[in-house]
């Protein structure tokens, strides 16, 4: 006899484990963490005070998201995916491409993205495909456990990387995918493009709602994606301190603390912790606190951190004074606010969704860095040359030559995988970085 | 039947131009040769191409992106895409797409270059959404041409590229009963990225019309799938291995077999015909799609095993690759996957490894 539990068993045993154990453990740890020192670092200011805080938020995120299928539908969806319909219809939203990069920074993806290797998945592949399929096939994770998917959502914006990723995700568990293709922007969306994304949109409503098992309240989706603009905004205006000379944080500092704008969008709290973060960075302003003690230089990152040497770059830089103050990956997820519009999420959804950095041509992506360049009043630039990301490195040794020649600065274009340090030579790396340092001059 | 005389690439282009029409060179995959032929602009596909010096599309592109578009910028760098009037570019993959923008945005090629969106789907938006993208770039061939085929003209062009598909499957499908070597048919099958719709009509028509039923052949029948079949002297190193192509999944082949479309508006019917062409990664089909179709064709065809042959650095092939070989071995088919990179020729590797799967197929029957 098999024992079957009941949907009120399921919701309690959700409520003991995340509620009454999970999230009072997890704030507990907080208070340890804000009563413990951090090596202090002779180059680096201290971490922001806010770090326990956003460690409790993404831990919060994945012990929900560890007992999500006991109480509510779960959606897997890709980075630039518009989430806010899944949210208003109170799935349990996991990005993938979020896991695996906290994979990357556990150091576990080598583990992992194994496991998917020995089941056929080439190491040509997207890192961060690799990793989740490896998850997805043995069960590890850092984070102890994923909840199965009831439906995916996979966005061209970024790459045709995800469509495939999720087709394969789709065949594993056998579950719908709704897939939002969004036509390549050279300079600005065609009105078929808008009008193809916006069709799409309203054709995934139905979709969702059958999985969901319930209906999209129009006040709902408004109110999600007010919360989305706003944490959007806030980040916006945390990345625009970076202008401040010296810069009170740092590009490394805005990717420990990106993940609740790319993965918690939508929400209260969200919008709340951004709002933290943006005084503390002011009162680091106000004290004169810098992200690089002796700031020396600014530069420019492009493209994905290499997650596994976050410390080990910061560390490097900042023993000669250089500081990354800004960069266009952090941007993606700020530049879009304006363009939302709460009172019309579907079709300003449709043109937002569209405009995606990595959903724009190369012309546009080399614009925006000299614009940061001469907003930031930067010394030069690095361009991360990610192995794994075809759709943000095609176009960067054009990027570099043109920084040189028309906005004067130096640029480095580094070789390595945002999350694979089989591809990271690290003697190598730390020689470039030496040498580039070396040519900024004094 | 003898070798069919199938004219040069250059000598087609040169005669194209020679009665004052143009010449657009088109990258893979997915287009709308009608719509090009409508305004006397003759298609002339670029699948890489092979065994070129790669170094002038290595100061542009990073070493981990596949040959065929690296090749395509180090010739139309080396001035040997002059000819074309046009460079027409597919979103067909990530790469082509970044190769796409950095034509436009830093290359700056002396031609006008056209891309091209194709969806991922093959849902009514996906439909309205190709129909509308044809119709932008007729307005923009009609800036650049000055001319204005009709309603007419498009649908009289469609039904040449119709005819001339037809054929095309008929050489895939009748491939049996063709007096040719496999390197011949290949070579046939491929004449359709250059050749006029019409001139591939007489040329495939005759070929077709010679078939005769032949004795089953006693070579070990397999099945190709990838982007392309390069270079042709793979079908000579089949042969002498005692193996048979019965049928292909390649993307420059099989996955071109258009069927005739049935809308009357000549845009809709462009459109509907590569929307509802075989399965193919690069137009987002689903894995089960993928499988069933090539089981299906392994199962028609008797093909016993399958050889994925795919250019090194091809996401879309390769995210496939696990769910397909499972699946085909569930279905008793076994599959081998060779890598390949177009400026290496035929490996010995590569002929090592065919070698070693027809031999253990041969051995399973
Ligand atoms: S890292 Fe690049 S290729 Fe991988 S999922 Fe993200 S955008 Fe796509
Ligand atoms: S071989 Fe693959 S990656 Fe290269 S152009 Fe073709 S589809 Fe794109």
């Amino acid at each position: 006899m098999t024992y079957q539990r009941t949907p009120t068993q399921d919701t309690l045993r959700y409520q003991w484990n995340v509620n009454v154990i999970g999230k009072p453990a997890l704030r507990l740890n907080r208070w340890l963490a804000q009563l413990r020192q951090p090596k202090p670092s002779p180059y680096l200011a201290p971490p922001l005070n806010i770090t326990p805080r956003t460690k409790e938020l993404i831990a919060r995120h994945y012990l929900e998201g560890r007992y999500a299928n006991l109480h509510r539908k779960v959606a897997w969806v890709t980075s630039g995916a518009p989430a806010e319909i899944l949210k208003a219809l109170n799935f349990y939203v996991l990005y993938p491409e979020n896991h695996a990069a906290l994979c990357g920074a556990a150091r576990t993806v080598v583990d992992i993205a194994t496991e998917a290797e020995n089941a056929g998945y080439s190491r040509d592949l997207c890192s961060y495909a690799r990793t989740d399929i490896g998850a997805l096939l043995s069960g590890k994770t850092p984070v102890g456990k994923l909840p199965k998917p009831d439906l995916l959502m996979a966005c061209t914006n970024i790459c045709q990387t995800v469509l495939f990723w999720y087709q394969a995700v789709a065949h594993h568990f056998r579950i719908p995918l709704i897939l939002i293709d969004t036509p390549f922007v050279y300079t600005t969306a065609s009105d078929q493009a808008i009008n193809y994304v916006w069709r799409q949109l309203d054709a995934a409503v139905p979709i969702a709602e059958r999985v969901a098992g319930d209906f999209l309240s129009s006040r709902k989706l408004e109110q999600v994606t007010r919360l989305s603009k706003l944490a959007a905004e806030l980040w916006m205006q945390i990345i625009e301190r970076g202008k401040h000379r010296p810069a009170p944080i740092s590009v490394f500092d805005q990717f420990i603390h990106m993940a609740p704008i790319v993965e918690m969008r939508g929400e209260a709290y969200t919008v709340d912790f951004y709002a933290a973060l943006l005084k503390e960075v002011e009162q680091r302003i106000a004290k004169g606190i810098s992200a690089v003690k002796q700031e020396r230089k600014r530069l420019l990152w492009d493209n994905l951190p290499i997650w596994y040497r976050l410390r080990f770059i910061a560390e490097k830089l900042g023993a000669h004074g250089v500081a990354l103050v800004v960069s266009t990956y952090t941007n993606a997820w700020a530049e879009l606010a304006p363009m939302f519009d709460p009172k019309n999420p579907m079709a300003s959804g449709a043109r937002t969704y569209l405009h995606a950095i990595l959903n724009r041509g190369t012309g546009y992506k080399l614009a925006m860095m000299q614009k940061m360049i001469a907003d930031y009043q930067l010394d030069g630039a690095i361009l991360h040359s990610d192995r794994s990301c075809k759709p943000y490195s095609i176009g960067q040794m054009d990027q570099r030559d043109r920084l040189l020649r028309e906005s004067g600065v130096p640029a480095l274009l580094l070789e390595a995988d945002h999350g694979d340090p089989r591809a990271f030579a690290e003697e190598q790396v730390a020689n470039r970085l030496e040498a580039f340092v070396e040519m900024l001059g004094e | 039947m003898e070798t069919p005389v199938i004219p040069h690439r250059l000598e087609i282009i040169h005669a194209h131009k020679a009665h004052g029409g143009w010449v657009a060179a088109v990258l893979p995959i997915h287009y709308p040769r009608a719509l090009f032929r409508a305004f006397d602009i003759l298609p002339v596909e670029v699948w890489g191409p092979p065994r070129i010096d790669p170094t002038l599309g290595s100061a542009h592109l990073q070493p981990y992106v596949c040959s065929i578009v690296r090749n395509a910028l180090a010739y139309l760098l080396d001035g040997r895409l002059n000819v074309a009037d046009f460079i027409v570019v597919p979103h067909t993959c990530d790469s082509l797409q970044g190769f796409a923008s950095i034509l436009i945005d830093f290359v700056k090629p002396t031609q006008p270059v056209l891309p091209i969106y194709l969806p991922r789907g093959k849902r009514l938006s996906d439909l309205i959404f190709l129909t509308d993208e044809f119709k932008a770039l007729y307005r923009t061939l009609a800036e650049l041409t000055h001319r204005e085929p009709s309603p007419a003209d498009l649908m009289a062009a469609i039904e040449r590229e119709e005819q001339a598909d037809d054929l095309l499957a008929q050489l895939h499908h009748g491939r049996r009963n063709l007096a040719l070597s496999q390197t011949d048919l290949y070579r046939l099958i491929r004449s359709r990225e250059y050749l006029p719709a019409e001139t591939f009509v007489e040329i495939a028509g005759a070929v077709v019309q010679s078939a005769r039923s032949l004795p089953p052949p006693n070579d070990i029948p397999i099945m190709l799938s990838g982007i392309v079949p390069e270079p042709l002297t793979l079908f000579d190193a089949l042969t002498q291995l005692n193996a048979y192509v019965a049928a292909d999944d390649f993307a420059a082949c099989g996955r071109r077999l258009y069927e005739r479309g049935s809308r009357a508006d000549p845009f809709e019917r462009m459109a509907e015909r590569i929307l509802l062409a075989p399965p193919d990664s690069t137009r987002g089909s689903s894995m089960q799609d993928r499988l069933d179709h090539l089981t299906t064709l392994a199962q028609t065809t008797g093909a016993r095993g399958i050889v994925f042959y795919d250019v090194k650095f091809c996401e879309p092939e390769l995210f496939y690759l696990p769910v397909l070989r499972e699946g085909l071995q569930r279905a008793n088919l076994p599959s081998v996957v060779i890598e390949f990179d177009l400026n290496d020729g035929l490996t010995q590797q590569t002929q090592t490894r065919l070698e070693a799967f027809i031999e253990m197929i041969g051995g399973t029957q």
